[in-house]
C-alpha cells in the first residue's frame, strides 16, 4: 500500500510540474490571445478590454494559481476562441483519440504476439527471414507516412474508405469504427514490427537458457514450453514496451489525425496552440500527461503481477 | 498451429470487411432533404455572438444566418434587408429606417424596433473599451419614433455610415447570444462541433427569396493537403479559395470558377525604419519588381496586378492605371539606390506568416528579383499569431508580405490605415499631404469631391511608393457539377442561399 501511495504522490507532483511548465511556455512565446482573437481589426482599446475579460492583466503566478485551483475543483475554464466550456469541448474529442489508441494497441497485440511466437519457433526458416526483412522496412516507416500510403492505396486506389470522410460516432458507431480502422493500422504498423522483433529475440534468448532445457527434459512438448514458461519470461520487456507504445500512440495520434482528417484531440490541440487558446491547451496537455503517468503506473502493477520480485524490491 | 493462425487472420480480415461495408453505407436511408457539404479551411473559431465575432472565417459563415437593416449583394450594392426602406437627411447626420413588415427571427418571433435599437446600441456601447463596430462611435442616439421607424442620429456627417448598417439584428430577448444563435438570415444554426463541422438548416419563414438547399454542412479541412483528396473522394462538394496547383489536381466532377480574393497583396515596408524611411529606396524596390512575373511564377498568371491600396471590386474608387506606374527597370532602380546612399545595396528581412503559402511563394520570387539590384532579402517565416503581435501591433519589422482586405466596401476601410496617427498604420506611413487628402475625402458630403480626394490618396501612396504593391490574388472555387449557383461577392462572405442542385431548379 505504501508503494501505491508513494506512486500517487509522485504522479500528482509530476502533473503539477507539467502544467506549470506549459503555463510558463505560453507566457514566454510570442503572441497574445486577445490579439490573436481580434486579428487585424484590433484596436488598442478592444485588445485591452478583451485582455481584461480573459484575465490576462493579472500577474503570472496569480493566473497560474487560479487555473490550478479551478482545475483541481474540476473546472477547466472556458475556451477563448469558442466561448464554450473546455470540458464540454473535450468530452466530444476524448472518445475519438481513446478509440483510436485502443484499437491500435489491440491490433499491435493481436498481430505481433502470434507473429513473434511464430518467427521464434521457426527461427531461421524462409518465412522467418521474409518476416524479418519486412520488419526492417516497416519499422523505418513513420506512422504519418504509413498513413499517407494507406490513404493512397486503400482510399484512392482500392476505394475501401473515403479519405477525409470521417463519420462522427454520434452519426453511426459502426461507420465511426470502420473509419478508425485504417488510421489505427497506420499507427500500429511500425510498432508491430518493433514488438515482433523484441519478442522474437526475447523468446530465442530464453529458449537457450537452462530452465527451458529442464522443461523439455521433464517431457513437455514444444508448445507447452513455449507458452507456459518461455513466453511468460519473455513478456516482461514486451509489457514495458507496450506501455511505452501506448503513451507514444496517444501523443503520436495527433499527427495521424491530421493525415486522416480526424477531428480528435490532436487537431483541437494544434489549433488551440496557434490561437493561444490556453485554457484548452492546458486541459489537453494535462490530460495527456495524466494518461501517460497512469499507464506507466498500471504497467508497474502488471509487472508485479507477473514478477513478484519487483514488488519486494520496491518495498525494501 | 498454423491453421489457428490462419483462422485468426481470417477473423480479423472478416471483421474489417464487415465494418467497412457498414461504413460505405453511410448515406443510410434516402432522405428527401437536399443537402451540401462544403469544406472550410478554418473552423468558426468564435462564439455564436455575431457582434463579437471577428475572424474573417466566421463572418463569411454568419452572413447566411444574420442580417442587418441593409445587406450587400454580389455587385457590392447595399440593399434593404430587415429594413424595407431608408432615408438619409441632407446633412448626412440622420438615417431613418423603416422596418420591413413580417420579418421573423429564427425562433419565430417578429422583429421589432426594440430589437433593432438593442442591436445597434449593443454595438455602439463603449463601456467595454471602444464600440464593437468602429463606425458606431459616431452615433449620438438611436430612437424608435414609432413601431416601425428607427432613427439614428450621428455626431458628424458620414457618407459611408450605411455600409456599417449590415450589423446583425438580434432579438433583445436572447440573453445568451454567445451560445444561442438567433438571426433573420436564410439559414438557421443547427449545431457546431469544434474543428469538425458546422451545420445550418434552411429557415422556412425567411422574408426574402428562400434558400434552395435544405441543409448545409460545413466541414473543417484544416489540413490543406487533404482538400483535393476530400473533393475527389466525394466527402465535400465544394471548396472556395483553392490555389492554382490544387485546381490542377481535381478530377472532372468539378466546375472551377475563378474570382478574386478582394485584397491587396504587397510587400509592406516599415516606413519608419532605415532604409525604408527613404522614399527613393522604396521606389527602387518597386522598379526592381515585375508583378506579372510574380503572377506567372506563383499562380500560372492568374490574379490582377494592382498599384495601390485598392482592388478592382471597389469600382469607381479603383484606379487601374496605377498598376503600371512602376515598370521593371533594373538600371533605374540601381540609380535610385545610389542616390539614396546605398550604391552597394543592402540587406533586410521579410517576415511572412508561415500559414499562407501564396504569400510565401510571392516572397520567394520577390527575394529573387531583388538580387538583381544587390538587395539581399532574407525570408523569415513566423507564426500568424507572432505576426499579429510583432509585425502588426508591435511594428517590429522591415518588410512583410501579406494581403490586406476591406471590412466593408468603403474606400476608408482600405485607406484609413495610412493616416499618420491611425492605430492600424502598422507600416508607419507618415505624409501630411496624404492626411490632408484623406481628411478632405471624409469631410465632404459631395460624392464627386469625395471620390476625387480618395483617388488622390491612392495616387500619393503609389507615387511615394508606400509599399511594393503586387496583386489582388486569384481565387478558385471548386463546386461539384451536381450543384450550381455560386456567386462571388466583393466582400469576404459566402452566400450559400444561392446554391441549388442542378436539375431541381
Amino acid at each position: 500500500m505504501k508503494y501505491v501511495g508513494k506512486k500517487i504522490i509522485t504522479m500528482c507532483l509530476t502533473l503539477i510540474l507539467v502544467s506549470f511548465l506549459v503555463f510558463l511556455c505560453f507566457t514566454v512565446i510570442p503572441g497574445d490571445p486577445a490579439l490573436a482573437k481580434l486579428g487585424t481589426e484590433a484596436t488598442p482599446e478592444r485588445v485591452e478590454a478583451l485582455r481584461k475579460e480573459m484575465g490576462l492583466d493579472r500577474p503570472f503566478m496569480v493566473r497560474y494559481g487560479d487555473w490550478l485551483y479551478s482545475f483541481v475543483k474540476g473546472d477547466m475554464g472556458e475556451s477563448y476562441s469558442y466561448g464554450l466550456p473546455v470540458k464540454e469541448m473535450l468530452a466530444d474529442k476524448v472518445p475519438i483519440t481513446v478509440t483510436m489508441s485502443v484499437m491500435s494497441i489491440l491490433i499491435i497485440v493481436a498481430v505481433s504476439i502470434p507473429l513473434g511466437l511464430y518467427t521464434a519457433k521457426h527461427e531461421g526458416s524462409v518465412t522467418d527471414r521474409v518476416i524479418y526483412a519486412l520488419n526492417q522496412v516497416v519499422m523505418a516507416v513513420p506512422a504519418f507516412f504509413a498513413g499517407i500510403l494507406i490513404t493512397l492505396l486503400f482510399g484512392i486506389v482500392l476505394k475501401l474508405f473515403t479519405p477525409g470522410g470521417y463519420i462522427s460516432y454520434n452519426q453511426s458507431v459502426a461507420g465511426f469504427l470502420g473509419y478508425m480502422i485504417f488510421p489505427s493500422i497506420a499507427i500500429a504498423l511500425p510498432k508491430i514490427s518493433m514488438t515482433v522483433k523484441l519478442l522474437r529475440s526475447g523468446l530465442i534468448g530464453e529458449k537457450k537458457l537452462d530452465y527451458t532445457r529442464t522443461a523439455y527434459s521433464r517431457g513437455n512438448n514444444t508448445k507447452g514450453v513455449l507458452y507456459k514458461h518461455v513466453l511468460k519470461n519473455a513478456m516482461l520487456p514486451i509489457i514495458t514496451f507496450l506501455g511505452m507504445t501506448f503513451t507514444d500512440i496517444i501523443a503520436g495520434s495527433i499527427i495521424v489525425e491530421q493525415v486522416f482528417g480526424i477531428p480528435g484531440m490532436g487537431r483541437i490541440l494544434l489549433t488551440s496552440i496557434s490561437n493561444r487558446d490556453y485554457p484548452v491547451v492546458m486541459a489537453i496537455i494535462v490530460c495527456l500527461a495524466a494518461a501517460v503517468i497512469i499507464i506507466n503506473g498500471l504497467v508497474d502493477l502488471v509487472y508485479q503481477w507477473i514478477d513478484p520480485r519487483i514488488r519486494l524490491e520496491g518495498e525494501s | 498451429m498454423k491453421k489457428k493462425h490462419l483462422k485468426a487472420l481470417l477473423m480479423i480480415v472478416l471483421s474489417l470487411a464487415l465494418t467497412l461495408t457498414a461504413c460505405s453505407g453511410k448515406r443510410q436511408g434516402e432522405s428527401t432533404e437536399s443537402q451540401i457539404t462544403i469544406g472550410i479551411p478554418q473552423d468558426v473559431e468564435d462564439s455564436l455572438d455575431p457582434h463579437k465575432a471577428v475572424a474573417a472565417g466566421t463572418e463569411e459563415v454568419f452572413f447566411n444566418m444574420f442580417e442587418g437593416l441593409v445587406k450587400p449583394d454580389s455587385d457590392g450594392n447595399l440593399n434593404p434587408a430587415v429594413a424595407s426602406d431608408y432615408k438619409v437627411s441632407e446633412d448626412e447626420k440622420i438615417y431613418t429606417f423603416t422596418l420591413r413588415e413580417g420579418v421573423k427571427f429564427h425562433d419565430g418571433s417578429l422583429v421589432t424596433v426594440e430589437d433593432v435599437k438593442y442591436s445597434i446600441e449593443r454595438c455602439a456601447d463603449t463601456s467595454e473599451g471602444g464600440p464593437l463596430v468602429a463606425a458606431f462611435s459616431n452615433i449620438v442616439s438611436v430612437n424608435a419614433t414609432d413601431d416601425k421607424t428607427i432613427e439614428i442620429v450621428l455626431a458628424e456627417p458620414d457618407a459611408d455610415f450605411l455600409a456599417s448598417m449590415d450589423t446583425a439584428i438580434i432579438p433583445a430577448s436572447n440573453t445568451t447570444p454567445e451560445s444561442v444563435a438567433i438571426g433573420t438570415g436564410p439559414y438557421k444554426f443547427v449545431s457546431h462541433a469544434p474543428q469538425e463541422s458546422f451545420v445550418m438548416e434552411k429557415f422556412d419563414e425567411y422574408w426574402g427569396e428562400a434558400a434552395h438547399i435544405d441543409k448545409v454542412t460545413l466541414k473543417v479541412c484544416a489540413n490543406t493537403d487533404s482538400i483535393v483528396m476530400n473533393l475527389n473522394g466525394g466527402s465535400i462538394d465544394m471548396f472556395s479559395r483553392l490555389t492554382a496547383t490544387q485546381v490542377s489536381q481535381l478530377n472532372n466532377n468539378f466546375e472551377v470558377l475563378e474570382g478574386t480574393m478582394n485584397l491587396v497583396q504587397a510587400l509592406y515596408l516599415n516606413n519608419g525604419v532605415e532604409p525604408f524611411n527613404n522614399e527613393k529606396v522604396r521606389q527602387a524596390l518597386c522598379y526592381a519588381i515585375d508583378k506579372q512575373y510574380i503572377l506567372d511564377m506563383t499562380s500560372d498568371g492568374h490574379g490582377t496586378p494592382v498599384g495601390t491600396s485598392m482592388f478592382p471590386a471597389f469600382g469607381k474608387y479603383y484606379m487601374p492605371e496605377l498598376a503600371d506606374y512602376y515598370t521593371k527597370d533594373v538600371e533605374k532602380a540601381k540609380a535610385l539606390l545610389k542616390e539614396a546612399g546605398y550604391p552597394e545595396g543592402f540587406s533586410f528581412t521579410i517576415k511572412v506568416p508561415s500559414n499562407y503559402t501564396p504569400h510565401i511563394e510571392t516572397t520567394q520570387v520577390i527575394a529573387e528579383e531583388l538580387k538583381a539590384i544587390n538587395v539581399d532579402a532574407k525570408i523569415e517565416l513566423i507564426e500568424w499569431e507572432t505576426w499579429l503581435s510583432d509585425v502588426y501591433s508591435g511594428r517590429k519589422f522591415e518588410g512583410t508580405v501579406i494581403g490586406l482586405d476591406a471590412s466593408s466596401l468603403t474606400a476608408s476601410s482600405m485607406l484609413l490605415r495610412f493616416n499618420s496617427d491611425s492605430s492600424k498604420n502598422f507600416i508607419n506611413y507618415s505624409n501630411p499631404e496624404y492626411d490632408a487628402a484623406y481628411a478632405r475625402a471624409v469631410g465632404t458630403t459631395n460624392q464627386e469631391e469625395r471620390t476625387a480626394a480618395f483617388k488622390e490618396c491612392q495616387q500619393i501612396l503609389t507615387e511615394t511608393a508606400a509599399n511594393v504593391y503586387i496583386q489582388d490574388m486569384a481565387e478558385f472555387v471548386a463546386i461539384n457539377k451536381k450543384y450550381a449557383g455560386y456567386e462571388f461577392y466583393p466582400l469576404y462572405v459566402q452566400d450559400y442561399s444561392k446554391l441549388y442542385i442542378v436539375g431541381e431548379e
